[in-house]
């Protein structure tokens, strides 16, 4: 073998030999630069050039960024479909069911409990409805800022200037003039780049109180995260009105039970029997868990913000609602059943469960007057204190089941399960309340009330219904509109 | 000499590292949209009812033999970062042949069972291409959809970005918890 040298003396050879490096390394620079150009390109590639503020409230400031999908979100206004159920309208359910008046008898949800419409009315409806009273200055009405806190994008916006524990703390009517834009973009999303993004501390913090940090969250996880900001069990806690979740022990109705025992909890106390309640609020991301969707890793947005196609594009439909309005774009992508026969599938599963759940209603609605009957006759509360704890615990569990959006569809065995446990507790009360109204001398049963009519059932628990509807009047003449007047001029001074 | 072998090795390095070429030997549907033409077809699979059971690699590579796999992927691999490096991407990108005889006949490794009853009507490919049937000529919107162009889907690079929360709850401190940082 020749040393190296020898074949560089070679002009020909050593020629080749430069002219294929300088063609090698031209190669690799410009395969290189290509590589560098092309990642750089994707970073903005499918992604609008929109300069978002980072607290802009306004969707229609977003819309016009991402013309489709705020086209589509607009849509939620839409109320005009009604399921066997559910629906997107207005429904007065405790018209439909006045047994649940007097299961509430004592709370706000007495007064009024309406179905959620669409997001699109998630502030009007808070300011309507009866629970919210009529707070005719700030600093009155009976509830606080955390009523807030599920209903618009201005509510990050505020978090982000008071700090949650501020926003909570006050009064609802604080934060009126503030609270404008109904449920929308920057509830989901980062203005930046668009991913999907928590903007509520309640969730986060339960995650972190369970040792997990959401942000390392996937992006199919977080096509049910966005939601479980607010479509989840929670509560106030302490006299600050901290929204939690009771999620540290679990999500199951015995868990979050538990650790509302644990934590000495009680929503209210039952103005018939006297009973420690809870309320469940609607633990639809928890139900949802632990139904087949859920345990086949599907995610919300799966079938209730399916693809759309529109034109010659496709994107997530922002017109969120009952996937049973939209079959084909939802239950189809992955059902090969006819959309009737899938309807009646699910209305199936509904009506087996809303059976097993007026059962539970009319265990209860005894069981409360039973209670009330058996104080009224003398019964001492040493004796009642566990009949009262199983009122809580069969209540809980109605609520838990009947609260929640389209609970019976998303966990069926689950919720049959809950109820059947409802009623055991229920009926255990009720042979209890039956021994102790025995033995105080009461020997003919408690009869069942005419409860036929809503206003029939608030009469019989006392409530003043034509006093709250005129305050409620007033408020929504008198003072809403300076809210809204603020806000506009809020916002006109706002960059356009 | 050395320093030819240390230049190689150096650039060689970057350019494995810069172009992610690891990902390509694996089966995380990702390692497609290293390239981001692919991401229509990224998104609408992600979003079919195929994202759950299936990746690209099951579909679109044989599965006859370890060797195979690798000889086809490296084959179109070569094939695509050609085109893509030399910007001749087209804006409705179409399966080729070669392609159309592989998804075919993952089709039936999975569904091979179901299409028994049909197969007799020639919806198989061990025709040849032309002569039956593809599956995709009936069900067209498995799992891409129909619309395929590299516009169709504005805003699906949203779901690439890592989750986040706002910087003002990264760095709060209440008396009851906070995520702490």
């Amino acid at each position: 073998m020749k040393p190296l040298q020898e074949w560089f003396r070679n002009p020909w050879l050593a020629g080749t030999l430069f002219v294929a490096t300088v063609g090698i390394g031209v190669g690799v620079g410009l395969l290189l630069t290509s590589v560098a150009t092309r990642k750089a390109e994707a970073r903005f590639a499918y992604t609008t050039k929109a300069d978002i503020a980072p607290d802009e409230s306004r969707s229609e400031v977003w819309g016009r960024a991402y013309p489709l999908e705020y086209e589509s979100w607009k849509q939620t206004s839409d109320t005009g479909f009604r399921s066997k159920f559910g629906g997107s309208a207005f429904r007065d359910v405790l018209a439909e069911d006045p047994r649940m008046v007097v299961l509430w008898a004592g709370y706000a949800f007495s007064k009024e409990y309406n179905q959620s419409r669409g997001h699109a009315y998630a502030v009007q409806d808070v300011r309507n409805i009866l629970r919210t009273g009529a707070p005719n200055d700030t600093d009155k009405g009976p509830q606080p800022g955390t009523c807030w806190t599920c209903k618009s994008p201005d509510v990050p916006r505020m978090m982000a200037k008071m700090g949650d524990s501020a926003f909570y703390k006050g009064k609802w009517s604080d934060l009126g003039h503030q609270i404008v834009n109904p449920v929308g973009c920057l509830d989901c999303h980062d203005p930046k780049t668009m991913a999907l993004r928590i903007s509520r501390p309640a969730l986060a913090d339960a995650f972190a109180r369970q040792g997990k940090d959401i942000t390392k969250a996937s992006h199919a996880e977080m096509r049910s995260l966005v939601c479980a900001q607010c479509h989840v069990e929670y509560y106030f806690n302490g006299p600050n009105k901290h929204l939690t979740f009771p999620w540290d022990s679990g999500m199951t109705v015995e868990r979050m039970e538990a650790y509302y025992d644990s934590a000495n909890f009680t929503d209210w106390v039952h103005a018939l029997s006297k009973a420690p309640m809870l309320k469940a609020q609607h633990p639809d991301f928890e139900v949802f868990k632990m139904g087949i969707h859920g345990q086949r890793g599907l995610a919300c947005a799966d079938c209730h913000m399916p693809y759309k196609t529109q034109g010659g594009m496709k994107f997530s439909d922002h017109h969120i609602r009952s996937p049973l309005s939209n079959i084909a774009n939802s239950c189809q992508v992955c059902h090969r059943e006819s959309a009737e026969e899938l309807t009646r599938n699910v209305n199936e599963r509904q009506e087996k469960i809303q059976e097993e759940r007026i059962l539970l209603e009319d265990v209860l609605v005894r069981a409360h007057l039973e209670a009330k009957a058996a104080w009224e006759a003398g019964a001492d509360s040493a004796t009642m204190q566990p009949i009262l704890k199983l009122i809580r615990r069969s209540q809980w569990r109605w609520d838990f089941a009947t609260a929640g959006n389209g609970n019976a569809f998303h966990a069926p065995v689950e919720i049959g399960r809950i109820l059947a446990n409802g009623i055991s507790f229920g009926q255990e009360a009720r042979i209890r309340l039956a021994r102790v109204l025995s033995d105080k001398g009461v020997k003919v049963d408690v009869p069942y009330p005419d409860i036929s009519t809503k206003a029939k059932a608030q009469e019989l628990i006392g409530l003043k219904m034509d006093k709250f509807g005129a305050e409620k009047q007033v408020f929504l003449v008198k003072v809403v509109p300076v809210w809204l007047q603020k806000a506009k001029a809020r916002e006109d001074s706002l960059p356009k | 000499m050395v320093a030819v072998l240390g230049l190689t090795l150096g650039i060689g390095g970057v350019v494995f590292y810069q172009s992610r070429a690891w990902s390509y030997m694996e089966d995380d549907p990702k390692a497609c949209i290293n390239c981001h033409i692919m991401i229509p077809q990224y998104s609408t699979w992600q979003h079919s009812s195929h994202s759950r059971v299936a990746t690209c690699n099951d579909c679109h590579v044989p599965h006859t033999s370890l060797a195979a796999k690798y000889y086809f992927k490296a084959k179109d691999g070569l094939r695509h970062s050609t085109l893509f490096t030399l910007r001749l991407e087209q804006e409705v990108i179409r399966i080729t042949e070669p392609s159309v005889a592989v998804v075919q006949q993952n089709c039936l490794r999975c569904h091979g069972m179901l299409n028994e009853g049909v197969s007799t009507s020639k919806v198989v490919l061990p025709e040849g291409h032309g002569e039956g049937h593809l599956c995709w000529e009936c069900h067209r919107e498995v799992p891409h959809g129909r619309v395929t162009s590299l516009s169709s889907v504005p805003n699906a690079r949203m779901q690439l970005e890592a989750p986040t929360i706002p910087d003002w709850m990264r760095t709060k401190t209440t008396e009851n918890d906070g995520v702490k940082k």
